[in-house]
């Protein structure tokens, strides 16, 4: 049952603002010390799986800067490894389509050339920690070429992407674009047979400006498709609010237990080896989580603190996310804000965002 | 292969007894420092920041934490071609194995290693100090003497020179005499067991050493001693910076005590010159609503939910609500239950302190509780 692994980082989103404009949504930094793309890497890694292709977006400076090699993941290697491949100008244009046809034709000689059974397809922005291993294993005994990887949602919710209708034996009926009615949410994972993904590049490569999801969507009827739900936690971004809120799920015990403290399936990312955190004598911290290289003198509450920032004195950071190298100035106060990297906060400066519109401090910039 | 000026042997055999439970199943070296740190760090990363790229470690006593935490050496950026780290344990050979029975003698079974690389200078260095030192300025006084042998110095209160080695010097900085924990020191320039020897000299001395009846095959006792008497030139370097040798319980916790209230000291942290560490996969920390954390340095993966005042939390260690945690050190991956009260105190790498324990003496000897545990 050899798998491999893909991963399309190639999509971005507009609602990111500044936020995007360096970096790719996969590349987006979270939790203190990671990027997005580190779930799915280290979710294959866990796996066991030593062939892993990244198709990256044209510009992507900050995710080759980030993944290197794959060391973290395990994947520096003679046999397999990681390989890094160029997708298409019109992935980070077509914003949401995870799996176009166009990046897949493009980097099919990485499904030619392995003798793997199966092939994981995954993208690379929700934080979540997955065990690929009962996915393989179900689909191997399914006998269909693919496996969709689904979770049940509340109704209601905002969730937006494809919706499955599974039917009584876990077949999949047909693929929504709505939630009206579906709660069994699309997790942008599958699992496919090499062989059949080598035939599906075949038959639709005049299609290639279509995203594979949408060609099984309106091909349903030729293909048995089985499904497998994911039960863990899925932290989806897809907003600057999300983002926040997402990132404040690492303060929620049972999130934090789940997805950083499995001892069998770590997250890894890229080492930094910075110094343990400084709490000064005036420090208080709440709530929050802080990373390595900090010196906190001031307040921090419900926040995330990315590595190497400085909260002085009698500043007060509350709801809010400080990316790597922030100065917050003496008696500043922030609250709802997104901070990007190398920002400083004068002191004194007080920032307040709108509960589900945080205000974005864009990078390098001096406030 | 490229010859080199210089390569290091850094010493890490030895047990380190006087640590008592931290060193039952770690070496010295290995032990856990600031939190993050292990004490090999300091001679790691001073290789690398003066530019060595080639260092032979000579393990004999518990290695495996040690072994697994250098690795390939890549943390130090030692993960190189021609040269790197080389974990050197004692070996058999057609006539038998032998262990390291002195420092000299592990430097004499690894002579092959070093001929392999033929360099023009050996540095020999103690896998258990913690001090920050540049050795090109070293090596530059060295070869600008054309010594045989230099020996780095720290100047010492006279008070205290009897416990160390010293070494007598010239006003030009000549070793005239060493003595070893003198009664009544003439000098308080103490060896900080940091040696620049020609390679030649020092392996011819090796070999006549080693059939030396009655040798200790030690640096300090024997070696030194020889060369001296023999006539070779042998010169002082003096440095002036912050060292500590942490061999006992107490200059082990002052130390990393520094790190917190005398930050001026030594700076571990960042610069040119900073201590490397072999980083682990650890989220951020994460601090609970009740917690209470004051002058403190905590590391990644802890979770306080408890107060810590002026302590070092070392990675992925747990401090459970209600407890308090007082001028101690809790070692990575230590768990700290509920409403316990930790004073002055170590608490041993995964070790476990149930719920409702009071550890330590605000007025006593900083104490050590725990076995180690490394399956976590």
């Amino acid at each position: 049952m050899k798998t491999i692994g893909l991963i399309s980082a190639n999509y971005g989103s507009s609602e990111f603002g500044e936020l995007l404009e360096n970096r790719t949504l996969a590349s987006l930094p979270y939790g203190g010390r990671y990027r997005l793309i580190d779930f799915a890497l280290s979710n294959m890694a866990n796996a066991g799986i030593t062939t892993v292709g990244v198709i990256a977006p044209a510009d992507s400076g900050s995710l080759i800067d980030h993944i290197g090699v794959g060391n973290p993941w395990s994947l520096a290697r003679k046999r397999g490894g990681l390989f890094v491949m160029p997708g298409s100008v019109y992935g980070m244009q077509k914003s949401g389509s995870r799996f176009l046809m166009r990046d897949l034709l493009k980097c099919d000689r990485f499904f030619y050339k392995d003798d793997a059974d199966y092939v994981i397809m995954s993208g690379s922005t929700d934080v979540c920690n997955m065990d690929f291993g009962p996915f393989i294993k179900a689909h191997a005994e399914s006998g269909k070429p693919i496996t969709m990887m689904y979770k049940k949602v509340p109704r209601g919710e905002e969730f937006h992407g494809y919706f499955l209708d599974i039917n009584d034996s876990g077949g999949v009926n047909a693929i929504h674009n709505e939630s009206v009615g579906w709660s069994n949410y699309f997790a942008d994972c599958f699992i496919i047979n090499r062989t059949y993904m080598l035939d599906f590049l075949k038959w639709y490569k005049a299609l290639e400006y279509m995203d594979m999801i949408e060609l099984i969507r309106d091909n349903m009827h030729s293909m048995d498709i089985g499904t497998f739900e994911f039960r863990g936690y899925l932290g989806k971004i897809k907003n600057p609010w999300e983002f926040l809120k997402v990132n404040q799920g690492m303060t929620d015990y049972d999130i934090r237990n789940e997805v950083f403290c499995n001892p069998e399936r770590p997250i890894f990312t890229k080492a930094q080896d910075e110094a343990p955190v400084f709490h000064y004598p005036e420090a208080d911290v709440r709530n929050s989580v802080i990373s390595t290289g900090c010196i906190v003198e001031g307040r921090v509450e419900n926040s995330v603190i990315f590595r190497s920032c400085h909260i002085a004195k009698g500043a007060v950071v509350r709801n809010s996310v400080i990316m790597m190298h922030g100065t917050i100035g003496e008696g500043a106060v922030l609250d709802n804000v997104i901070v990007d990297k190398y920002v400083t906060i004068n002191p004194g400066v007080k920032i307040y965002g709108g509960e589900r519109e945080p205000v974005i401090i864009g990078k390098n910039s001096t406030i | 292969m490229k010859k080199k000026k210089m390569l290091a042997m850094l010493l890490a055999g030895g047990q380190g007894s006087r640590l008592y439970d931290l060193t039952t199943s770690i070496a010295k070296p290995a032990v856990s420092f600031g939190g993050k740190y292990r004490i090999i760090d300091f001679g790691l990363s001073n290789c690398v920041n003066s530019g060595i790229d080639t260092v032979g470690i000579l393990v004999q006593y518990k290695p495996l934490v040690l072994n697994r935490y250098v690795g390939t050496g890549e943390s130090w950026d030692m993960a190189v071609n021609d040269g790197g780290v080389h974990i050197l344990p004692p070996y058999a050979g057609a006539a038998g194995g032998e262990w390291y029975e002195g420092t000299a003698d592990a430097i004499y079974h690894n002579i092959d290693f070093i001929d392999m690389y033929d360099p023009e200078n050996v540095l020999i260095l103690s896998g258990d100090h913690i001090y920050k030192m540049d050795y090109n300025l070293m090596l530059e006084e060295h070869e600008a003497n054309n010594s045989d042998l230099t020996v780095s110095v720290i100047e010492v209160p006279w008070e205290d020179a009897s416990r160390f080695g010293i070494m007598t010097a010239d006003e030009n900085g000549n070793i005239v005499k060493f003595s070893e924990k003198p009664k009544e020191p003439d000098s308080n320039l103490a060896s900080m067991g940091i040696y620049i020897f020609k390679w030649d000299v020092l392996r011819k001395a090796l070999l006549e050493d080693h059939e030396t009846e009655g040798s200790s095959h030690d640096f300090g006792n024997d070696l030194i001693p020889k060369l001296l008497g023999e006539g070779k030139k042998l010169t002082v370097y003096r440095f002036a910076g912050y060292w500590r040798d942490v061999g006992t319980v107490q200059s082990y916790y002052d130390s990393q005590m520094d790190l917190m209230d005398n930050v001026d000291s030594i700076n571990v942290f960042t610069g040119d010159d900073r201590v490397f560490s072999n980083a682990n996969m650890y989220p951020p920390q994460y601090i609970g609503r009740e917690a209470n954390i004051h002058n403190s340095l905590i590391c990644n993966g802890c979770t306080v939910y408890g107060s810590v005042n002026h302590s070092i939390l070392g990675s992925g260690a747990v401090v459970s609500a209600g407890s308090v945690i007082e001028d101690s050190i809790i070692l990575p991956n230590a768990w700290v239950g509920r409403n316990c009260r930790i004073t002055k105190a170590i608490i041993n790498e995964g070790a476990v302190v149930e719920d409702n324990a009071v550890i330590g003496d605000p007025e006593g000897d900083v104490q050590v509780y725990g076995k180690t545990n490394l399956s976590i």
